[in-house]
């Protein structure tokens, strides 16, 4: 049985959460999306109050994770993430601004599972976002198994 | 402020310097005229000496001459009186020699005071009394010749007693005496001269022995200051060390932080933007939606009004509509331009701070092969533009790769890109060496630019001449910041509508460590 993945997406850009949001929806991917406009309320709910992400234990989750964030830096909310038994295996795709070579190697080093350069070209960015959204239903989010 | 302090405290001040050089020659000139007057008063005065000894034994002479001449009248009349007692006929030869050597002691005793008025007018006394004296000698003979002893002897009595004698003897002693003033005159002349000579010597000797005191203590006065100077200088140098090195830290700090701020302004204006253009889509679409529902909305039929909005796109607008939907398009038309125009800057930018942080690897570059790899990916755009790109000879140099690559291909495609319309164009790139550095040049037969731009196209986001060619103005800035990075400059040389040729020196064997050490 197959258990409805939820979209995690901490952006703290409003414009780009819905746009991101807008063209996920376009790509025909229904999925529920919980929004986090911060660092500190994403963690707050992924890793739960005592922070052993407990919490999410058996929930089928995605991540949509921009870089910049106003009160952390998304790389710490990854590393925290892939090192966190019960998160772990929860696929995150990291969506910002940055093209550095340097900052993806990093992320991609921290295990991210696909990172994602927001271009200002919209065509593009529409694109890679449904792209996304193909590729969320293709991909096998590893559910509920303990 | 701080290197200025060290600078002015160490050591000597030129003015101070200056004067002790002055006072080190004065003491030297001085120490010269000493000697000088020395050796000349020492010289004087032994001349002077030796013409007071010469005085001295001058008068001496002319005693002995006086004694002399007295010696032999006395000679003269005791030998007379001799031969009138004894008949000796001897005492009678003694007799003759001895007048007749009275005249040539008085004639050399006359030629000896002749520079003395005093003893002339003495000898001039002198001789008429020995003329007399000698007359009567004469007579004295004559009478001993007859052989009349007894008048002889009456005369030799009277002339023995007579005032002849008297005179010559007054005369003599008049001589004498003057001689014997003389002599003490004399000698004491030269013993002045003497004492003069010896306390001119002490005096001398001692005021050399004085300066050359002098210059010791100035010597070493001085030799204490710059012994000073010297550690002060050491100091400076080891503060100036520690200065440079905490500037050095400072600006790559503040190089650092220029970067860092670059890097997240050209960021942060990126997340702004990708909302800007994202929503301006939307709204073209959405634009496009509502200027079709009004289409549909006026070209339907009153009698059957059919909300249906998937009509055939193809709904043509008429009048007032038609020109809003022109506006609306024109407007987002410009808004989109614009956001494409800053997104390219910001790229730009982002660029540039990611090349001013990259490391450069100095390694052997054969630069003849490199510049042939780019005409080689420049070929199109040349044959395009009907241009031939003719490459010389070019000096291979250790330098970093990848900036090199940036350098030429930057210089070739502006060349090409700036040619004149309609004339073929001519790219020739040439190299040489010189003192360590290899020189590049890039000429074009192209549009040239104006010197009053020869600077600005060099800076960041500027361009010159006629704007028909796409491009940020970027180009020729990265070039010149990778050419300074790699120890080199670049320069212009153009002419509007002739052509233009840049020239690169870079240092043929480029040095990491000098650079990579401020990363």
């Amino acid at each position: 049985m197959t258990q409805p993945v939820t979209i995690i997406m901490i952006e703290d850009d409003e414009g780009h959460a819905r746009l991101i949001e807008r063209n996920i929806r376009r790509s025909g991917v229904n999925n529920p999306i919980l929004p986090f406009r911060n660092g500190t309320d994403a963690t707050h709910y992924l890793f739960g109050a005592d922070g052993s992400g407990l919490v999410q234990k058996g929930n089928a989750l995605l991540i949509l994770l921009d870089l910049n964030l106003p009160d952390m830096t998304g790389i710490e909310i990854l590393r925290r993430i892939k090192e966190n038994k019960h998160l772990k295996a929860s696929p995150v795709v990291v969506l910002t601004t940055t093209d550095d070579s340097q900052e993806i190697k990093r992320c991609y080093e921290l295990g991210c599972n696909v990172y994602i350069t927001k271009p200002v070209n919209y065509e593009n960015f529409a694109n890679a976002i449904r792209q996304l959204g193909l590729f969320f239903s293709v991909i096998q989010v590893p559910s509920a198994a303990t | 402020m701080e290197i200025l302090k060290v600078g002015t405290g160490i050591g000597v001040t030129p003015d101070l310097r200056r004067r002790r050089a002055l006072w080190q020659i004065l003491l030297f000139a001085a120490g010269l005229l000493v000697l000088t007057v020395i050796s000349a008063g020492s010289v004087y005065l032994v001349n002077k000496a030796r013409d007071d000894n010469a005085s001295v034994i001058h008068t001496i002479e002319v005693e002995n001459q006086v004694h002399a001449l007295l010696l032999e009248i006395r000679r003269a009349e005791s030998s007379a009186s001799g031969f009138l007692l004894t008949r000796v006929p001897e005492i009678w030869t003694d007799h003759q020699a001895a007048v007749a050597a009275i005249v040539p002691h008085l004639d050399r005793l006359a030629e000896l005071t002749r520079d003395n008025p005093v003893q002339a007018e003495n000898v001039n006394k002198l001789r008429p009394a020995i003329e007399a004296r000698r007359d009567q000698f004469a007579r004295e003979m004559n009478f001993i010749q007859q052989g009349d002893f007894a008048s002889a002897t009456v005369l030799v009595r009277e002339a023995a007693t007579g005032n002849t004698t008297g005179a010559i003897r007054d005369a003599a002693d008049a001589m004498l005496r003057e001689e014997q003033r003389l002599f003490a005159l004399r000698s004491a002349n030269a013993n002045n001269s003497q004492t003069l000579a010896a306390s001119l010597t002490g005096v001398g000797s001692g005021l050399v022995v004085v300066l050359a005191l002098l210059s010791i203590w100035l010597v070493r006065r001085s030799a204490a200051i710059r012994d000073e100077a010297e550690a002060r200088l050491r100091d400076a140098n080891l503060n100036l060390e520690a200065t440079v090195d905490e500037r050095t830290a400072d600006l790559r700090e503040a190089n650092n932080e220029i970067q860092r701020f670059a890097y997240i302004v050209s960021h942060d204006l990126r997340s702004p933007l990708v909302n800007i253009m994202g929503f301006t889509s939307e709204l073209e679409e959405l634009g496009s939606d509502i200027f079709r529902r009004i289409g549909s909305l006026t070209h339907v039929p009153a009698d059957g009004p059919s909300l249906a909005t998937n009509e055939p796109a193809g709904i043509a607008l008429e009048g007032p509509d038609k020109q809003l939907s022109q506006d609306f398009s024109e407007a987002l038309g410009f808004i989109k331009s614009s956001i494409g125009k800053m997104d390219r800057l910001i790229s730009a930018i982002l660029n540039l701070t990611r090349e001013g942080r990259r490391e450069f690897e100095p390694v052997r570059i054969d630069t003849g092969e490199l510049i042939e790899a780019i005409v080689t990916t420049v070929a199109h755009q040349a044959a395009e533009a009907e241009a031939v790109i003719r490459v010389g000879e070019l000096p291979d140099i250790v330098s970093d790769r990848l900036a090199l690559e940036q350098i030429f291909s930057n210089l070739i495609d502006n060349a090409i890109k700036y040619l004149k319309t309609g004339v073929p164009g001519e790219i020739v790139l040439r190299g040489r060496t010189k003192l360590g550095y290899a020189i590049f040049e890039i000429s074009d037969n192209g549009r040239g630019i104006d010197p009053k731009d020869h600077q600005r196209i060099f800076d960041l986001f500027r361009r010159a001449g006629l704007q028909d060619k796409p491009g940020q103005g970027i180009g020729l800035a990265h070039v010149r910041a990778l050419v300074r990075r790699l120890g080199g400059t670049m320069s212009v040389s153009s002419e509007l509508n002739v052509g233009s040729t840049f020239t690169i020196t870079l240092p043929i064997k480029w040095n990491v460590s000098k650079r990579n050490a401020e990363q």
